[in-house]
């Protein structure tokens, strides 16, 4: 589709994106248009302006406590905005990564993998049906700085479902997004996917059982990345957590 | 009609004034939340979004243009558009709680248009959404405030789907229309 040169589809794709009609692929993919088209932008804006004041009509609900607490914790988090791309090694060193044995294979094995135009898979979303602990795969990946625990990641050895337990929701970041890597021993990192927000316990889908697919694996890590995923299939943004991955059986 | 001082709140969260983002908090996230909460439909969603949209306002602040729209109608669209984002469901169900949009719809009179009259930005929106065909200004409010896509529309109104997106898009260029001569 030509949106250049069809004034007419574009005016209407963006008024539906602002009212809200425009769902799911279509409107992640009008937002890849805006992002690269400033006319298109302004005319998504000026329908969001437009249309906004409807609003005022919603019917007031007092939010918890926990909102605002949660808003300030976040804010005392992100003074280091995280603008930082992949090259900037001196976030890295920030980080205190250097010093630890998995993110140096990191650095090496990501300067060395030449970039791939393969997206990031999409996570299947299930909500975890039992808490059962059979012999399985687990990970507790850790803030570099405060060495807080901040994710669980777990999987039975012939599960091909990796299930993603966010211990602090408040880690997501607007407009970007979170994305989880394998780290095997002398390879590039290989996506697991983006780890969805707003979902306590989530699963992505592996492409083989967690035997053969993460069965030689040690480590995992995540890092900070554009909306909906590395653009180029190797992890571009700073690296926030990471943690060994064992076997526990 | 006096200056908003979310006008000034703004301003100073442009600063980095924190004491001035806990006021503006104070003062918004009730509407905000309402707005959120209407379209994700899950409090536990709605709360993430909202975090999310006051950390994103409290970081663009300084991009806020008092020109443009009041303070009120900018921060909605941030909570509408990540709303937006965010909203999975399975059924088109309106929870509409207290009836009061689509009563109002219907009625024409007090409710919703009645609001919006009394907002800064409203007052010609509201007179062009009264000028629209029933049906298309039905289709609007729900699609607007209860963040239905067209097929949930649809389901909900009870028509096929090209006539409800007929509906949506003529509406839409009518309300340009108006709205360019006001």
């Amino acid at each position: 589709m030509d949106l250049a040169r069809n004034p007419e589809l574009r005016e209407r794709l963006a008024a539906e994106f602002a009212l809200g009609t425009l769902r799911g692929r279509a409107r992640q993919r009008l937002r890849r248009w805006i992002a690269e088209e400033p006319a298109l932008a302004k005319t998504v804006r000026d329908w969001e302006l437009r249309l906004a004041p409807m609003a005022a009509a919603a019917v007031p609900v007092q939010p918890p406590a926990r909102v605002w607490r949660a808003i300030e914790e976040r804010l005392g988090r992100e003074r280091v905005r995280p603008g930082g791309i992949w090259a900037n090694l001196a976030f890295w060193r920030n980080l205190g990564l250097v010093a630890s044995g998995v993110a140096a294979g990191l650095i090496a094995a990501i300067i060395a993998a030449p970039p791939r135009p393969a997206p990031a898979p999409q996570p299947v979303v299930v909500r975890v049906p039992s808490n059962e602990m059979a012999a399985s795969y687990l990970a507790v990946l850790s803030d570099q700085k405060t060495q807080k625990p901040m994710l669980i990641v777990s999987a039975g050895r012939s599960s091909n479902e990796l299930w993603v337990k966010t211990l602090d929701p408040a880690i997501q970041v607007p407009d970007r997004s979170l994305e989880l890597w394998a780290l095997p021993p002398g390879q590039p990192p290989k996506s697991l996917g983006v780890i969805p927000r707003a979902e306590k316990m989530t699963a992505l889908k592996l492409v083989a059982a967690a035997d053969q697919a993460l069965g030689d694996v040690p480590a995992l890590a995540v890092s900070l990345e554009p909306s909906g995923g590395s653009p180029t299939g190797a992890p571009t943004g700073p690296v926030l957590y990471t943690g060994p991955f064992l076997k526990y059986w | 009609m006096g200056a908003d001082p979310l006008v000034a709140l703004l301003a100073a969260c442009a600063q980095g004034n924190r004491a001035a983002f806990e006021q503006l908090y104070r003062q918004t996230s009730a509407k905000l939340f309402g707005v959120a909460l209407r379209i994700v439909r899950q409090e536990d969603l709605a709360e993430e979004v909202l975090q999310d949209c006051y950390i994103r306002i409290w970081n663009r602040a300084g991009d806020y243009r008092e020109g443009l729209a009041a303070p009120m109608t900018w921060m909605a669209s941030i909570v509408r558009n990540r709303s937006l984002d965010w909203v999975r469901r399975a059924n088109p169900e309106v929870i509409d709680v207290d009836g009061e949009i689509i009563e109002g719809v219907a009625s024409d009179a007090a409710g919703p248009l009645a609001d919006l009259e009394r907002s800064r930005d409203g007052a010609a929106l509201a007179r062009c959404l009264r000028e629209l065909e029933a049906k298309q200004r039905q289709a609007i409010l729900l699609a607007f405030h209860d963040g239905l896509s067209h097929s949930e529309l649809a389901a909900h109104l009870r028509q096929p789907l090209g006539t409800v997106k007929t509906w949506v898009r003529r509406g839409l260029a009518k309300l340009k229309t108006c709205l360019g001569e006001a």
